[in-house]
C-alpha cells in the first residue's frame, strides 16, 4: 500500500509553471536585449516584454482556477488573523506574511512582483510604439533590472517547490530549480525568436543574437536533465529508483524521450548548432520543437513524480 | 509555551477493535466512506479526509510459515520540524501551544501542497470542502482537559496520552521490558528529540521495522531542500544571465 499522497496537480498547474517559465525567459531576455544590445536587438526587446506580459496573465488565473475561489489566491499573501507558529524563519507583516522555506508563498510574492515589472516594461513599450512618449528607455532599464531578478527567481522557483515534496522523484532531485530556470530561459527565447521570425529575413540579425543564446540554453537544459536524472538515481532514498522508472522506463517514458528529449532538445540542436547562417525558417520550427519541448519537459517530470506508487 | 502534549501507540498491545477509529469518527463528526477491500481486515488503504485514526492490520510471515498479526494504530504524527506546516503558503497550518499541529480551515485555500509535503501521507484533500484536513490531536477536547477521543476509547491503553517527557519515560522503560521478554526488534519510532524531523508528538513502539508498518525509515523534512536547491538555481541564474549579455553584446560575427 502507499504511503505517500500526492497532491494530484491537474494538467492546469503545468499550463502554468510553463507560461510562467517562458513570461520570466522573455522578461530576462528583453532585459539582456536592452541592457547591452543595440538597435538591431530592438525588436527583442519589444516582443520580450509584450510576451512577457501575455504569459504572466493567466498565471494568477489559472491558480484561481485550480483553487475553486477566487479570494482563496489572496490567502497565500496575507490573512486577516494570522496564527503565530506558522514555520521556520515566518514572519507577517500587518495581515501579510512570508515564509522563506515555503516555495509556493515565497513564489506568490514573486508573481506579484513580476507581474507589475512585466506590466511596466510592456507598457514603456507600448508609449514607444504608439509616439505617446519619446524614449523611456531609462524607465525600462530600472525595471528590467529589478524584474529580472523576480523573473530568475519565478522561473526557478516551481522546480524548488516541487523539490520541497516528500514525493521521491522530487525531493532527490536537487537539479529542479536549475532546470526550470533554463527551460524557462529557453522557452522564452523561443517565443521571442518565433515571433521575430515572421518578418522574415529581415529579422536575422536579431534572430543571430538569440540563436548565439538559445544553443549555450539547449546545451544547459540538456546538462540539468542528465545532472537532475543522476541526483535521483544515485540518491538511495526509498522509492526514488521506482519514481524515476515511471519517468525514463514507464508511464511517462514515450512523452519524455520523443517529447521532452528528442523534439525539444536533440532535433533543434542539430538544426541550429551547426548551420552557417540563421535562416527565419529554419528558425520558426526550432522554436516551435523547443517550446513543446519545454512544456513536455516539464509536463512529464511534474507527472511522473505525482504518480502514486 | 506550555508543556508539549503526546500520544504514544504501543503497537504491542493494539488488539485491532478500532474503538479508536470509531470515536474518532465520532467525535470528530466524520460522515462514512466506502468500505474499500484491501486484503486484510484493514479498512481503509490509508488516511482519507474522513478518517483521521487507521488501524493498520500487517500480515506478516513467522519463522515457521504461518501468519502472525502486526497491529498498529496510525494517526498523525504531530511532527517537531512538521514538513506540511512548513509548506503551507497561506499560514493556515500552525503549531498550537501544546506542541501539536493543526490546519486553520477558515485559512486553508485547498492548493494541496502539504498533501504532497507530508512525509508520512497524513494529510488528505476534502473535495467537499476543497481544504485540506488530518487529525487534529482533537483540539478542541486537549484545550479542554480532555485527552484525545483514539486515547479515551482504546480498551487496551495501546494509545496513551500525556506530557511528552513523562510518555516518553514510559515508553523507553517499555522498550527494555519488551525486549526482557523475547522481543528483541522492539523499538522506538519517533520519540527520539534529537532525531529524525525533531521527534515526532505521536510517536510509536513497533516490535519489526518501521518498513514492516508501511513507515519510512528516514522520513526527512523536505523543507531541508530549499536552501541547497536555491543555491544551485542562483548558479544556474548567474550562468543563465551571462549567457543572455554575451549573446546580445557579442560583435562581429558572420552576420555583419
Amino acid at each position: 500500500m502507499p504511503l505517500l499522497k500526492s497532491a494530484d496537480w491537474p494538467l492546469l498547474i503545468d499550463v502554468y509553471f510553463f507560461l510562467g517559465g517562458l513570461a520570466a525567459g522573455a522578461f530576462l531576455i528583453a532585459t539582456a536585449a536592452q541592457l547591452v544590445g543595440r538597435e538591431r536587438d530592438r525588436d527583442v526587446v519589444r516582443a520580450g516584454y509584450y510576451l512577457a506580459l501575455l504569459a504572466i496573465i493567466p498565471a494568477p488565473l489559472i491558480l484561481i482556477v485550480d483553487l475553486g475561489v477566487p479570494s482563496r489566491f489572496l490567502h497565500m499573501l496575507g490573512s486577516f488573523k494570522p496564527d503565530t507558529g506558522i514555520g521556520a524563519s515566518a514572519f507577517t507583516l500587518g495581515p501579510f506574511h512570508f515564509k522563506p522555506f515555503s516555495p509556493m508563498n515565497v513564489g506568490a510574492w514573486g508573481l506579484v512582483g513580476l507581474s507589475v515589472c512585466a506590466f511596466l516594461a510592456a507598457l514603456s513599450v507600448f508609449l514607444e510604439d504608439t509616439r505617446r512618449a519619446r524614449d523611456l528607455s531609462a524607465l525600462r532599464v530600472t525595471v528590467g533590472v529589478i524584474g529580472g531578478f523576480f523573473a530568475f527567481f519565478f522561473a526557478a522557483y516551481p522546480g524548488v517547490l516541487l523539490g520541497a515534496t516528500s514525493r521521491p522523484l522530487f525531493q532527490n532531485a536537487r537539479f529542479l530549480g536549475v532546470l526550470f530556470l533554463v527551460v524557462g530561459a529557453t522557452s522564452g527565447a523561443a517565443a521571442i525568436a518565433l515571433i521575430l521570425s515572421l518578418k522574415g529575413q529581415e529579422a536575422r540579425r536579431a534572430l543571430g543574437s538569440l540563436r548565439r543564446l538559445i544553443v549555450p540554453a539547449l546545451l544547459l537544459q540538456t546538462v540539468a536533465l542528465v545532472l537532475f536524472i543522476v541526483a535521483v538515481a544515485t540518491s538511495g532514498a526509498e522509492g526514488a529508483s521506482r519514481a524515476l522508472a515511471v519517468l525514463l522506463s514507464g508511464q511517462y517514458s514515450l512523452l519524455f524521450w520523443v517529447g521532452a528529449v528528442g523534439v525539444g532538445l536533440l532535433i533543434p540542436l542539430a538544426l541550429e548548432i551547426r548551420a552557417q547562417r540563421v535562416s527565419a525558417g529554419r528558425m520558426a520550427i526550432s522554436a516551435i520543437l523547443i517550446l513543446v519541448g519545454g512544456f513536455l519537459v516539464k509536463y512529464a517530470i511534474t507527472s511522473a513524480g505525482q504518480v502514486v506508487l | 509555551m506550555a508543556r508539549t502534549l503526546a500520544m504514544f501507540t504501543d503497537v504491542s498491545l493494539c488488539i485491532g477493535c478500532r474503538a479508536c477509529q470509531v470515536a474518532c469518527k465520532q467525535w470528530n463528526q466524520l460522515p462514512a466512506e466506502e468500505p474499500e477491500w484491501t486484503g486484510t481486515y484493514q479498512n481503509h488503504a490509508h488516511f482519507t479526509d474522513k478518517s483521521y485514526r487507521l488501524v493498520r492490520f500487517i500480515e506478516q510471515k513467522d519463522e515457521k510459515g504461518g501468519l502472525r498479526w502486526h497491529l498498529m494504530s496510525d494517526v498523525c504524527k504531530h511532527c517537531a520540524q512538521a514538513g506540511c506546516l512548513e509548506a503551507c503558503p497561506t499560514g493556515a497550518i500552525y503549531r498550537t501551544e501544546h506542541g501539536t499541529v493543526n490546519i486553520n480551515q477558515d485559512i486553508c485555500n485547498g492548493c494541496r501542497y502539504c498533501v504532497s509535503a507530508c512525509p508520512f501521507g497524513v494529510v488528505a484533500f476534502n473535495q467537499d470542502t476543497g481544504r485540506a484536513s488530518k487529525c487534529t490531536f482533537c483540539n478542541d477536547r486537549i484545550h479542554n482537559g480532555l485527552g484525545p477521543a483514539c486515547a479515551k476509547a482504546c480498551p487496551t491503553e495501546s494509545i496513551q496520552f500525556g506530557f511528552r517527557d513523562d510518555l516518553a519515560a514510559k515508553a523507553r522503560k517499555r522498550v527494555e521490558d519488551l525486549k526482557k521478554m523475547g522481543f528483541t526488534s522492539a523499538q522506538l519510532y519517533g520519540e527520539d528529540q534529537a532525531g529524525a524531523l525533531g521527534g515526532l508528538n505521536a510517536f510509536f513502539l513497533l516490535l519489526d521495522r518501521p518498513s514492516v508498518y508501511g513507515l519510512p525509515e528516514k522520513p526527512r523534512l523536505p523543507q531541508n531542500n530549499v536552501f541547497v536547491d536555491s543555491l544551485l538555481s542562483i548558479g544556474g541564474a548567474l550562468l543563465v544571465g551571462v549567457g543572455a549579455l554575451v549573446a546580445f553584446r557579442e560583435r562581429g560575427g558572420r552576420e555583419e
